[in-house]
């Protein structure tokens, strides 16, 4: 159903892929193996942990308008999206997708079934799939290219003529993942660690399943943590000068009895002024391209909103827990939605994510 | 009764054909077992189902624990549906009943004979306690030819007279599926719920009987694979835990000339070693590679397979699930436990461990409490590959030892059997690796993480440091605990010979600590493998020397002189206690003061730890003076201490089985030159 041609997708191979096979047992090669770099059964165990990236570039707002398919880009910026991170995909081929979208509605309907002690024939028509590609979401050439997948029905019981609707969309993502990761994974795999979707639990049971079953990942549920809801506030305050973000608005919960929930909202030009006067070189970066972010500025920017805060009302955030941040350019909540409402700001939110998404890989 | 029993050959025959339409022999197989089981089975759900005629309440509690290992006979249930009708039985007791056959449903090995009898099933419709349940249970059984007019007259009826009741609806809407021209009436599409008429606990207990079940089979060495039934919950809470089943790979890639040629056998087709070995070169892997867990033979496979992807895509499936149940979520339930235990025999039929467990265990030490799933986490931790030395104190002894001075005596123990374990299998490992290549390995270089031979020397000295450390301070907590002692030891029983077993050049001698506390113990079981240790640290110093002496001097290993004279000072205390009766002799590290030991008032106190006052022995002291001299009233150990009696006490000892005193005594005390003048000699070493 899609139109885009499928024949400039690419699936990234890199070359450099770093060798850890023991193929002999020698002494050698299994005192190596034994550390870690390469284990008969297994591969680089994390004895150097991963952290989140301390330091960030700011949030350039991009046009991707010009880069990537509009109805996609629409799609992807309308709602918000339920988290998941995956781990990489085996011998999946973005050549493949329409062969998937035809697996992909057979096994739909055959779970379909399986709650039905009988064999229901209209079930067979009654769901449509596509997976397309999503062109030019991509930041680097490690990142492999994004993955749409979206399933049409009609209602069971609906008349004949009823057109069919979206009720499911989902996508796989990787934008500006680390390339040292993405580079240490042999050329079978291919590495989307970011799963967004929305719609019915089920389908995403029946898909998750699906992919699980393929391609032999694994998914699980991605929560955005306190430090990435800070990163949150701190990038969509930054970007205010380019587009208003009409709000900062923020929502704690405070562990008392009853529990305690205090929406925070600031004023768009409240923030950006304070989010300048904790950025070091303020002055400085407004020459743009030097501009990066520490996690220092993000924790004092917070800390300064905190002690405001404590000074009105006399309640110290610090003993709550961030659980949403929002502004007019999108929104985050701990429990892993994510809704981005401006395109401009898509691939810094999903850079953030995809850098979430890989910290939460076993291996 | 018996009409509704008697089915016609043909009705059977076409029914079951229906529902097996073509299928592999696997199948018929599958269901030649289970005719097998069912008559073994039927019998019994028969007779325990005939309480139903009685109706007492034995009937209620008899039907509770009717938990199918295997499968229900059709034959039973149908039976019992028919006495259902007697209406003895109280309508609560029906209820039940109904609600046993749906939690059973699925494990019912037929439905023929019961879709026979659907008319007389619908007719407990119209029963108001009773609709619900046999509204869910022709739900299930319904077929196209089941609906007809007056069913949904009657269906249409009730709902009139009980509102909009789900059950009616659901039944109603399948009936809608089936004939729309009968059904007029508008259904919502999407209804609230499906049934939910089984009892949980029920649930539970079947899904628990069923799985053990499953793994009695699967290691039966004849069933390599088992066909994983459909398990009967849909939706469960711990989805990862469930290991996928063996399948093969749908998409198949558009494969190279070379292989294609070759034609590729799916690993869920082989059923023996013999079948494994014959297609050994052509087995194609399954499409998940987390199945493998779950048969010995494909983990034999495993074994041989050094095809990195796929050993990384059972990392990955591993990783996640222990991520995700263990890391993100606290575990306890039976299915924690049993992936766990599955897990750990894996790592065991293979002597390795995952690479992703161990790097969750790495996170996971940091936040476990010691107590949860403690036997298991600890076995996995002792499969933990050797860390190099700059790393292995932030990886594993810090939260290690946060967790062994907060827990129980039992954690203590369970740690140091853990830390043998794991110390056991890297010599081992180092072992079998040292004798393949020769030992020339430091020069290879061409990783910076590479570890070397010495490398992996500070690696075992730092582990055996540590455990000397929590093992005094351990010991210390614990009042010298016996039990803690006896762990402990079992640790230097390994340590004390690495280097005539795993050839390891390493001597690393206990702390005082560990020392002390063992040759003072007062049982004589620890005094004694304390003897057999350092006899055996004897045996491994006296030959390092000489091989030492033979080496070249730049590859030599070389044992500090610190190991020799720490060696030498144990020996000479412990001969000077046992043997001398100088316990308190200059030069040891035991410094207690002259006058605090006068004002104890000990009488000799120098010969208090000698072979007869020692407290773990004066018992068989005592035994001993008994025997050698009946008569005498008076009991005087000391007259052990002549040289005949003496020598008759050691004989004594020796024969209670204090094998570990025999080869120390042996080894280190010659009875003809004094003990002190031996021990000058090793010294001088």
């Amino acid at each position: 159903m899609d139109p885009l041609s499928e024949s400039g997708m690419r699936t990234p191979h890199n070359g450099a892929v770093v060798q850890r096979r023991s193929k002999t047992r020698s002494y050698r090669q299994s005192y190596r193996s034994c550390l870690g770099t390469a284990s008969r059964l297994g591969v680089t165990p994390a004895l150097t942990a991963r952290r989140l990236n301390a330091s960030r570039r700011a949030a350039k707002p991009q046009n991707l308008a010009d880069k990537v398919n509009p109805e996609h880009l629409a799609l992807l910026v309308k709602a918000e999206w339920q988290l998941s991170y995956v781990t990489p995909l085996y011998q999946f081929r973005h050549t493949q997708l329409r062969s998937y979208s035809r697996q992909l509605a057979a096994f739909i309907v055959a779970e379909k079934q399986q709650g039905l002690a009988v064999e229901v024939s209209e079930l067979h028509n009654s769901y449509r799939v596509s997976l397309s590609v999503v062109q030019g979401l991509t930041e680097s050439e490690d990142d492999a290219e994004t993955v749409l997948i979206q399933i049409h029905s009609k209602p069971m019981f609906a008349r004949q003529d009823e057109p069919q609707r979206s009720v499911w969309s989902g996508w796989l993502t990787c934008v500006h993942g680390s390339p040292e990761y993405l580079r240490s994974l042999p050329k079978d795999f291919t590495c989307l660690p970011l799963f967004g979707s929305r719609g019915p639990e089920y389908l995403s049971r029946v898909v998750k399943s699906w992919f699980q079953k393929t391609f032999d990942c694994c998914f699980g549920s991605l929560e955005i943590n306190h430090t990435s809801l800070q990163w949150f506030a701190a990038l969509w305050t930054d970007c205010h000068s380019q587009s208003h973000i009409q709000h900062l608005r923020m929502l704690w919960t405070i562990p008392a009895a009853p529990p305690l929930q205090i929406t925070y909202t600031v004023d768009p030009q409240d923030a950006w002024d304070l989010w300048n006067s904790v950025r070091k070189e303020a002055t400085a970066a407004v020459t743009e391209d030097a501009a990066s972010i520490d996690l220092e500025e993000v924790t004092g920017f917070l800390q300064a909103l905190k002690s405001h805060f404590y000074r009105h009302f006399r309640l110290d955030l610090s003993a709550g827990t961030l659980q949403q941040v929002s502004t007019a350019l999108g929104s985050a909540k701990s429990s892993g939605r994510i809704k981005m409402s401006n395109s401009r700001h898509v691939i810094a939110t999903l850079t953030l994510l995809t850098e979430c998404a890989l910290l939460r890989m076993p291996i | 009764m018996a009409e509704t029993l008697c089915l016609s050959d043909s009705d059977r025959s076409s029914s079951s054909d229906q529902s097996v339409p073509s299928r592999s022999n696997n199948r018929s197989l599958r269901i030649a077992e289970k005719e097998r089981k069912k008559n073994e089975a039927e019998d019994s759900f028969v007779l325990a189902l005939r309480y139903f005629s009685e109706g007492s309440s034995p009937c209620v509690r008899v039907l509770k624990c009717l938990i199918p290992a295997s499968v229900v006979p059709q034959q039973a249930v149908v039976r019992a549906v028919v006495w259902l009708n007697v209406s003895k039985i109280p309508i609560s007791t029906q209820v039940l009943f109904i609600k046993w056959v749906l939690t059973v449903f699925d494990l019912i090995d037929a439905k023929d004979q019961l879709r026979a009898i659907y008319g007389f099933i619908f007719s407990f419709i119209t029963e108001e306690n009773l609709c619900p349940y046999i509204c869910h249970l022709l739900y299930l059984l319904t077929r196209k030819e089941n609906v007809h007019l007056y069913r949904v007259r009657k269906l249409l009826e009730l709902q009139s007279k009980l509102g909009r009741q789900p059950f009616l609806m659901h039944l109603l809407s399948l009936y809608k599926v089936f004939c729309p021209e009968l059904v007029t009436l508008s259904i919502p599409s999407r209804i609230r719920s499906g049934f939910k008429n089984y009892i949980s606990p029920w649930k539970s207990a079947l899904v628990a009987v069923q799985k053990s079940n499953g793994q009695q089979v699967s290691s039966s060495i004849s069933a390599a694979f088992t066909i994983k039934e459909k398990s009967i919950s849909r939706k469960r809470k711990h989805c990862h835990l469930d290991l996928p089943a063996l399948s093969s790979v749908l998409n198949k890639e558009p494969q190279s000339e070379q292989t294609s040629r070759r034609k590729m056998v799916p690993l869920v087709h082989l059923s023996s070693f013999a079948q494994m070995l014959k297609d050994m070169h052509r087995i194609e892997l399954p499409a998940q590679m987390g199945s493998l867990l779950g048969s010995s033979l494909a983990l034999q496979y495993l074994d041989c397979v050094q095809e990195e992807s796929a050993l990384l895509r059972l990392n990955f499936w591993l990783g996640c699930a222990l991520h995700e149940e263990f890391l993100f979520c606290r575990q306890t339930s039976e299915e924690a436990l049993q992936f766990l235990n599955n897990l750990l025999s894996a790592q065991h039929f293979l002597q390795e461990g995952f690479s992703s467990s161990d790097a969750f265990l790495y996170k996971f030490l940091n936040v476990w409490d010691g107590s949860l799933l403690r036997p298991q986490i600890l076995g996995l931790l002792s499969n933990i590959p050797v860390i190099p030395s700059t790393q292995i104190g932030r990886l594993l002894f810090e939260p290690l030892t946060q967790l062994f001075f907060t827990s129980s005596m039992f954690f203590k123990c369970g740690l140091m059997e853990c830390l043998n374990n794991m110390l056991l299998k890297w010599l081992t490992w180092h072992s079998v690796y040292a004798l393949e290549d020769d030992l020339d390995i430091s020069l290879n270089s061409h990783t910076s993480i590479n570890i070397t031979l010495s490398g992996f020397k500070d690696s075992v000295m730092e582990l055996v440091h540590f455990v000397g450390r929590l093992a005094s301070l351990g010991l210390q907590l614990e009042g010298c605990n016996t039990l803690l002692l006896s762990f402990i030891l079992d640790f230097y029983e390994t340590v004390c010979d690495t280097f005539l077993k795993f050839g390891l050049p390493l001597v690393v001698m206990p702390p005082p600590g560990v020392f002390y506390p063992a040759l003072l113990a007062t049982d004589p079981v620890s005094v004694d493998r304390l003897a057999y240790i350092m006899h055996r640290y004897k045996l491994n110093l006296t030959s390092a020397k000489s091989q030492e002496k033979q080496t070249e001097p730049q590859q030599a290993f070389h044992i500090s002189r610190h190991t020799f004279r720490q060696f030498n000072h144990y020996l000479v205390f412990m001969v000077n206690c046992l043997w001398n009766c100088r316990m308190f002799h200059a030069n040891t590290d035991m410094h207690v003061r002259e006058e605090l030991l006068h004002k104890s008032n000990v009488p000799q106190y120098w010969t208090r730890f000698d072979f007869i006052h020692h407290p773990a022995f004066t018992g068989y002291a005592v035994d001993f003076h008994q025997k050698c001299w009946p008569g005498k009233k008076d009991v005087d150990v000391n007259s052990i201490k002549q040289s005949k009696p003496w020598s008759w006490y050691l004989e004594y000892l020796f024969n209670q089985g204090f094998d570990g005193l025999k080869d120390f005594v042996h080894s280190s005390i010659s009875r003809q030159v004094t003990a002190g003048d031996k021990l000058q000699d090793s010294q001088q070493r």
